[in-house]
């Protein structure tokens, strides 16, 4: 196939994306009409012949997530009608990709009932933020495996017959005497758990579902990047390509950080260790990870935490300091919990950078960051790569204790660059190792030289 | 093969259609959590247990966010098959993208396809849906599809609201004339037909009166109404031709746009649309809308069809 066979769209929730990535390319977007029709259904025109071409779509996961899903499958869908020989869907930010283990709020606390109902099963204002979870998910390798496998049960914690309807879900197998539910009076209907004793909330996973959708609608090929799960890739029966934002935020490091040698990669939640301590071993640099759990009183203290990362970077005898700021559990159940956070390895006077693969609510990664100026860090640098920053993450950004943010565009940046400012923000440009593994798939190239030097 | 129960499961937005069924059938909803994060993206739970039962989805896709619900409904879909349920059906009274069923111009997508295979690979085993817009759309599908029709529904509102015996059915496009057809045989009256020439979507030229209607009560009968400016030009044009008085009746309001807008300056004394389409809160703004409940006829086929019942019987009748 000659290179004049390459047809690229954009979608558009990125658009500024996909003129950087065909002028990498060497080609001219072409032309679609995007639009909807008045009744709010997706509109989509092509302008330009496909036939026997070899088409890819850009659309990132980002802004109105299921619009811009629909445009895409819709777009795929009318270029595999109109003969094109090979269809690939480039989705830089996976839509999707994160699904959640509990439903959750705007804030990131999970939430286990109607909208309706006041779930309130803390007594402190800030309470409802302390089961953060939403980075965290099961199937991830994490150095605190022991201490985590045995977290993932859903439990009702206790809900006593009367005011405060609360579905409490720790993921802490419930302690033997904790009483199951007090009453299955509580309303029936309105607390479906309580009601359904024995039935543990189950939250649909809708990838599989996605990944199946681009298959229907025509893809032939899915190029993504930096996907939450790499797991992900097998709901797939089509090749996909998960390019890392690794090589370009290693170059970054080593180039606009001073004294880079002297840093230290920590990861804000366990779940993401194994994508820091890449980054910390290719770099050589130390690495520290923040931990949260929670236990019931009943066990005093940490556990003795072992570190074993399965790679060659030593750790020195871990400093594990527990925060816990006491936010206890409803007062009507039987076991109270507390949320630790755990900071392991040192940070004292060093400049810490905070890798993360996605920020939304940015809940976790302010967190981490107040933490790790607590614990005596100089500086703190937030490295991710999806910049999502839904509802207040922005604001929260900004009052917290990040001192500079580093973020892909992967998502469009511009609002996070204007609201933050330049000097607190550097936007990665993931555009040429899009546009290059692109190039490289057309002309059936190898593109596993982009996993690890980057373009 | 054990005995299994009906669960209906609805979306948390638009619940109206679902719970007028969910009182007709005697079956509670079941209790579900739809979740939205701030980016739109949905993640949904049952509250019980549906292994082996027989699942129906009721959904209400109107006008605006139609893709929301399109990706909630297939998440539903594919919630339920995941968690072992003998069988899901959707129930989509307004089937989303169903104009866009052929390849009208160059590289034109057939999205009404593309929703078919969308909803099949989600998990879906059968579909009931009310008036098509083409029933072709229903060879799109691997899966049964129930096409059911309004037409019933629509007979007995106007034999009771009407005063039909002085009345005529106006179909407003060469399109509807079959529709407009069988209802005027069923209701024993005359028909006539408004051509039109239409340049773009959503847009109305030029139309032409084939049929007489002096003095009579017009009722324009169609399948979908959108932004109404066809209703509302077909009323200008059956007022000029002498009418009575023309109202109209639809299957899917879809009333987007301006569609109140039309509605309130047109000539129309009354439109009327099946709840098909949530369109409540339109109802506080114009006073000349009307509602036919068709809640019954899809509790009714779903009772057939867990019943493995006939289901054509609904095609002619009302349910009782």
């Amino acid at each position: 196939m000659g290179s004049n066979n390459i047809v690229v769209f954009g979608g558009g929730s990125h658009p500024q994306l996909v003129n950087m990535i065909c002028e990498n390319l060497g080609v001219k977007p072409a032309h679609v009409e995007l639009g909807k029709f008045s009744n709010g259904e997706t509109s989509i025109s092509v302008h330009e012949s496909v036939r026997e071409k070899d088409v890819y779509v850009i659309q990132s996961g980002c802004g109105h997530v299921n619009d811009n899903f629909m445009e895409l499958l819709i777009l795929l869908s009318a270029c595999k009608t109109a003969s094109a020989s090979r269809v690939t869907a480039v989705m830089p930010y996976f839509c999707y990709s994160r699904q959640p283990d509990i439903p959750y709020t705007a804030k990131g606390a999970p939430l286990v009932s109607k909208q309706k109902e006041n779930v309130s099963f803390q007594s402190s204002s800030n309470g409802g933020q302390a089961f953060t979870l939403m980075t965290h998910k099961p199937g991830e390798e994490t150095l605190l495996k022991a201490n985590d496998s045995g977290l993932r049960q859903f439990n009702n914690v206790g809900s006593s017959t009367n005011l405060i309807k609360s579905t409490s879900f720790s993921r802490i197998p419930m302690i033997p005497g904790g009483k199951e539910q007090g009453s299955s009076k509580t309303d029936a209907g309105e607390l479906f758990n309580a009601q359904n004793s024995g039935y543990k909330l189950w939250v649909a996973q809708a990838g599989t579902l996605i990944a199946n959708l681009l298959t229907t609608s025509g893809a032939d090929h899915v190029i993504t990047m930096d996907l939450h799960d790499p797991q992900f890739q097998g709901f797939f029966d089509i090749p996909v390509d998960n390019l890392y934002c690794k090589p370009i935020a290693q170059s970054y490091i080593q180039h606009h950080i001073p004294n880079y040698k002297e840093a230290v990669i920590v990861s804000p939640d366990a779940g993401g260790a194994k994508r820091a301590t890449s980054i910390a071993d290719s770099l050589k640099l130390s690495f520290a990870l923040i931990h949260k759990e929670r236990r019931s009183q009943l066990l005093k203290g940490p556990p003795s935490t072992t570190l074993t990362s399965g790679n060659t970077l030593p750790v020195t005898a871990p400093l594990i300091t527990p925060f816990s700021s006491r936010e206890m559990s409803s007062s009507t159940s039987t076991s109270k919990y507390v949320q630790t956070t755990m900071l392991v390895g040192d940070v004292k006077n060093k400049v810490c950078i905070l890798v993360d693969d996605l920020v939304d609510t940015s809940y976790t990664i302010t967190r981490a960051a107040k933490l790790l100026k607590d614990q005596g860090a100089t500086k703190v640098y937030a490295l991710v790569t999806h910049g999502i920053f839904s509802g207040d993450a922005l604001i929260k950004i900004q009052q917290s204790a990040i001192d500079k943010l580093i973020v892909s565009n992967s998502v469009p940046q511009k609002e996070t660059v204007e609201f933050l400012g330049k000097h607190r923000v550097d936007v990665l440009d993931v555009s040429r190792v899009l546009a290059e593994a692109i190039r490289r798939i057309h002309n059936g190239e190898s593109i596993s030289m982009l996993f690890e030097h980057g373009w | 093969m054990a005995t299994n129960s009906i669960k209906l499961l609805a979306p948390d937005v638009h619940r109206g259609l679902a719970e007028l069924v969910s009182k007709r059938l005697g079956v509670q909803l079941t209790d579900t959590v739809l979740k939205r994060d701030p980016t739109g993206e949905v993640s949904f739970s049952i509250g019980e247990s549906v292994r082996d039962q027989d699942i129906f989805i009721i959904t209400q896709i109107g006008s605006g966010i139609v893709n929301d619900r399109v990706l909630e409904l297939l998440i539903m879909i594919n919630a339920s098959k995941t968690a072992s349920a003998r069988r899901v059906t959707a129930i989509i009274p307004n089937f989303p993208y169903a104009r866009q069923d052929r390849k009208d111009k160059s590289r034109a997508p057939i999205t009404a396809k593309l929703m078919a295979d969308m909803l099949t690979t989600a998990g879906c085993d059968h579909v009931i849906t009310m008036d098509l817009h083409a029933s072709q759309i229903q060879g799109f599908f691997d899966v049964p599809v129930d096409n059911l029709y309004a037409e019933p529904s629509v007979v007995r509102y106007i034999k009771e609201n009407v005063n039909y015996k002085e009345s005529i059915i106006i179909s407003p496009d060469a399109g509807g004339a079959k529709r407009a057809a069988t209802l005027a045989d069923r209701l024993d009256l005359n028909f006539a037909l408004i051509h039109k020439e239409r340049a773009r979507a959503n847009e109305v030229s030029r139309m032409v009166l084939v049929g007489d209607v002096t003095d009579k009560i017009c009722i324009i009968v169609d399948d979908m109404a959108d932004t109404c400016g066809t209703l509302a030009k077909a009323a200008e044009i059956l007022l000029e031709n002498q009418a009575k008085s023309v109202i109209a009746i639809v299957t899917h309001g879809v009333l987007s746009g301006k569609a109140i807008q039309n509605i309130n300056n047109s000539k129309l004394d009354r439109v009327v649309c099946t709840n098909t389409v949530p369109f409540e809160e339109k109802m506080k703004d114009c006073p000349k809308l009307d509602v036919i409940d068709i809640s019954s006829v899809l509790a009714e086929s779903i009772r057939r069809l867990h019943n493995g019942e006939s289901i054509s019987y609904l095609f002619k009748h009302y349910p009782l």
